[in-house]
This record gives structure tokens, sequence and C-alpha cells, in this order.
């Protein structure tokens, strides 16, 4: 277990002392602040003409609208989700990737480490900088709540709960990124291919629920279940959705043994 | 009981075979060098007996430990310079060496005296807070031999240590070589013939994957060579010519 931290503490420091993770911090900020700019301002647009018309006389799904937690917050989640899609791959490309191409990973596999413990130090390490680039989105519910009022005259402009709990499914979407690029960074020399195969993974994950329209039960029930936004919309509303963690738990751990299997083939090769 | 046995060790690709045969013994603390053209399948060698690759066919064992079966016991007992240092760039040479000591499990406590230790014997306490990107191929090369030299491992495996140095550091290297035989067991391989007469004992010279020279080194002229001072090179030249 003590390799299997230094291993995380190596890939922690290195993450942390050159320039490429900082430059991912800012794409994800960057864009996650965009976002964040375009809902607030379709909030304050109902919001506006609520005031006008009432509550009464809009669309039902105004509703959500009524306060910044489902207004705001929740789709942020939703985005920040996208985001992370696209920013996660260029984080764990490097994890196995870099060590066949430092020349490192013969390092690796000759000294008394077993490949169970480089596996879970890698993807420790990989956890440590995904939670640094979505801990960082923390910032917009902090905003929303030093500035925001709430619904209620009295109370918090946010109802932290649903905020944390959505904010934990964002983590477990993040955990499952990173895991499924590190399987992939396993198979490559290339950190650019691993990369682009994480991207090609990950996408159509997304854009299942698209497919599920086109198809017929029961595979449309199998297709919306496997999508990853349809598991998380509960968390995102802030209910705790156990069949969800279920989910991904599953298929992080599915990610970290087709990992080890990568490692233990060289001793096969 | 030889602290390192290979037995008919093989090792094909898909349509040829980088070594073929190969049956060598080096009792402890022997240094053994490792003699042969580019591609003769030294390298392949190493890395079978650190584990990193397994045979086609044969089998290799280090103190007694066969390197198939029982890895982790060979891993524990090794120190491996590869051909390429491995060296994380980003890394500064002190963190590269207390990260390597802990993946060869040297217990905390002497972890900063061990490498400090390594460090000074192979030259590189001065630069031991530099990033190892900016190091010269020297350093570099310094640097990997360290990291083999943690946790003083009975066995060590060094392939070409004495690449991109310049004179006076190889003969440095030469002399660290020549004081750890007796405590440790070597092999070493490298294209610098006066080396290995000035380091080795014994010699074993591979051409395309097969032995063609097994002996002490004072053995092999009278062995294949016309005159007694016949030089290791010319040794070698004939051998390897086919």
């Amino acid at each position: 277990m003590r390799t299997a931290l230094a291993i995380a503490r190596k890939e922690l420091s290195i993450y942390f002392t050159t320039p490429w993770a900082y430059a991912v911090f800012t794409a994800m900020v960057a864009l996650s602040s965009f976002f964040f700019m375009g809902l607030l301002q379709s909030f304050q647009q109902v919001q506006e003409m609520a005031q006008e018309h009432g509550w009464n006389r809009l669309p039902p799904d105004a509703a959500v609208y009524r306060n910044l937690t489902d207004g705001v917050v929740a789709q942020l989640w939703g985005v920040v989700l996208i985001v992370t899609l696209f920013v996660a791959p260029f984080l764990s490309m490097r994890l196995f990737a870099e060590e066949r191409r430092n020349k490192t990973f013969e390092l690796l596999l000759t000294t008394p480490v077993r490949p169970i413990e480089l596996v879970l130090g890698k993807y420790l390490g990989g956890l440590g900088i995904i939670s640094t680039a979505l801990g960082l989105t923390i910032v917009f519910p902090l905003i929303l709540s030093v500035f925001g009022a709430s619904a209620s005259e009295a109370g918090a402009a946010l109802e932290w709960p649903t905020v944390l709990l959505g904010y934990g499914g964002v983590l477990l979407w993040g955990a499952t990124c990173m895991a499924v690029g590190m399987f992939i960074s396993s198979l490559t020399e290339s950190q650019m291919v691993a990369a682009l195969l994480t991207f090609v993974v990950l996408l159509p994950w997304m854009l299942l629920r698209g497919l599920a329209q086109g198809v017929e039960e029961p595979l449309r029930s199998f297709v919306n279940y496997m999508a990853f936004d349809s598991q998380l919309q509960n968390m995102l509303v802030g209910v705790l959705d156990l069949k969800a963690l279920v989910f991904f738990l599953s298929v992080i751990f599915f990610s970290l043994l087709l990992t080890h299997r990568t490692v233990e083939a060289q001793r096969w090769a | 009981m030889a602290m390192i046995e290979v037995q008919n060790l093989t090792k094909r690709y898909r349509d040829r075979s980088a070594i073929d045969g190969l049956t060598f013994s080096v009792k402890e603390g022997e240094i053994l060098g490792f003699l042969g053209p580019n591609g003769a399948g030294k390298s392949t060698t190493m890395k079978i007996l650190t584990g990193f690759l397994p045979p086609s066919e044969g089998t290799a064992k280090v103190a007694g430990f066969d390197v198939f079966e029982q890895p982790l016991e060979v891993k524990r007992r090794i120190g491996y310079l590869p051909e390429t240092p491995p060296l994380y760039p980003e890394m500064t040479v002190r963190g590269y060496l207390k990260f390597v000591a802990t993946l060869k499990q040297v217990p905390g406590r002497g972890l900063k005296a061990e490498v400090d230790r390594v460090a000074e014997s192979t030259g590189v306490t001065n630069v031991m807070d530099r990033v190892i990107q900016n190091l010269s191929k020297g350093y570099k090369q310094r640097v990997g031999i360290a990291q083999a030299l943690l946790g003083s491992p009975p066995v060590l495996i060094l392939d070409e240590p004495t690449e991109g140095l310049d004179p006076s550091q190889r003969a440095e290297v030469r002399s660290l070589i020549k004081g750890l035989a007796g405590k440790h067991t070597l092999i070493l391989s490298t294209h610098i013939l006066p080396e290995v007469t000035m380091t080795c004992e014994k010699v074993l010279i591979i051409n395309q994957g097969k032995m063609v020279a097994y002996d002490e080194i004072k053995n092999l002229a009278s062995v294949h060579g016309q005159a007694e001072s016949v030089s290791l090179e010319e040794i070698f030249i004939k051998l390897t010519a086919a």
C-alpha cells in the first residue's frame, strides 16, 4: 500500500509541477464560466418575465427557475459533466502512456511493485487531479450563495444539500472518466492516441440518449439505462440514487480490472 | 548454487529469434561481461533476467528463484539499469531517487541516508536538486546507475553503464563496478572492450542470439586466438564476423 501511495504522490507532483494540468484547469474554468454566465442570463430572463406576468402564466418547465438551486446550479452541474468529458482525457492520457514513452515502464516492472499497487497508485493520482479540477467549479455555487437571494424571503440562496449531492454526482462522473482514461492510456505509448481514444469512448456515451430515440423496446430501455446522463439525472437534482452509484462504481471497477490485466500482460508478452 | 543460472534461454518474435539456447551461470560475487554486436540479444537477455519479458523457452533463475514463476522475489534482489536510463524528466534527482527507493521497498527510516549514499558513490550529490531534464547526458547516466544501486541489491544488471560518459567518468564507473564485486554479483553489457578486460573475470560473447564464446578472459585467447597475446577485440571481431 505504501508503494501505491508513493506512486500516487509521484503522479500528483508531476501534474502540479508541470504546466499541462494548469492548462487543463484553465480550460475547465473558462468553459464552465462561459456556460455559467449563460445560465445566469436565462435565469434572469425568466425571473423578469415572471415578475411581469406572474408565475402561473409561464410554461410549466419554467418552474425550475423559481430558485437558484434548480434554476442555475442543477443545470450548471449538467454542463460541468460535459466539460469533464472533454477535459478528463487530457488528464488521464499520461498515466501509463508517458511511462512507456519515457521507458520508465521497465523501471516499474522490474522493481518489486505488484501490478495492483501500480494500477491503484496511478488511479489515486488521477483521482487527485480530477478532484482538483472539479474543485475549481465549486466557486460558482459559492458566488451564488454570496450574491444571490433566496426564493423565500429568509434563508440561504441555495439548498446546499442538493448542490453538494449534485456535485457528488459530478465527482463520480469525473472518477469514472479517469478510470476509463487510465485503461486506455495503458494500451498505448502515445498520449495523443490515448486522449483521442478516451474521447471516442466517452462521447458516444453521452450521445447514447439521442440514439435511444431511434430504437425500439426493449433495446431502448437498455440504451437509456446505459446513458450516463440519465443515470446522473437524479443525483443532479438532489436525489440520492444508489443505482447510479452502483453503475459508475462498476464501470470504475471494470476499468481498473482491465488496466491491471494490461499491465500483467507485459509479463506474458 | 550459482547466483544467476540461465538454461537454454530462447526468445522468439514472430519471424526470428532474438536469443537462442543461451546457457550460462554467474557465481556469487562474480562479474560477467556481456559482449556482442548491436542487436545481438544482450538487452533482451537482460530484460528476461529482470522479469520484464518472458522467455519463449528455457529458464532463468536469480538467487534460486525462477524469474517467471517468482518474479517478485527476483525483483527484490536485483538492481537494473536498462539501455535507456528510466528517468522521469520532470522530477528532481532527489525526488526521483527517493521515489525509486520507495518502489524498491527501502525502509522509510533509512531512505534519505540510502539516497545520499548512492548519490555519493555515483557522484551526483551536487545535482540533487536539479530537474532531470536539465542534466547533461553524463549526469543522467549516473543517476540511472544510482537508482540501480538503491537498496544495495545482491545482483546488479547493467546495460551499457558507461554509455555517454566521458573518459574520466568512465574510469570512475569502472572503479565503482570493481568495488562492487565480491559483495554483489554483476552482469554488465558493453561495447567497450577495454572495460571488459579491466573489470570482468568472465566474458560471454553473443552474436545473433547465439552464444559464441563463454569463458574467463585469460582462457579466451588460447581457445579462440592464435597467439597468447591476441586482443579481446580481435577475438570479438573474429567470432562475430559471420
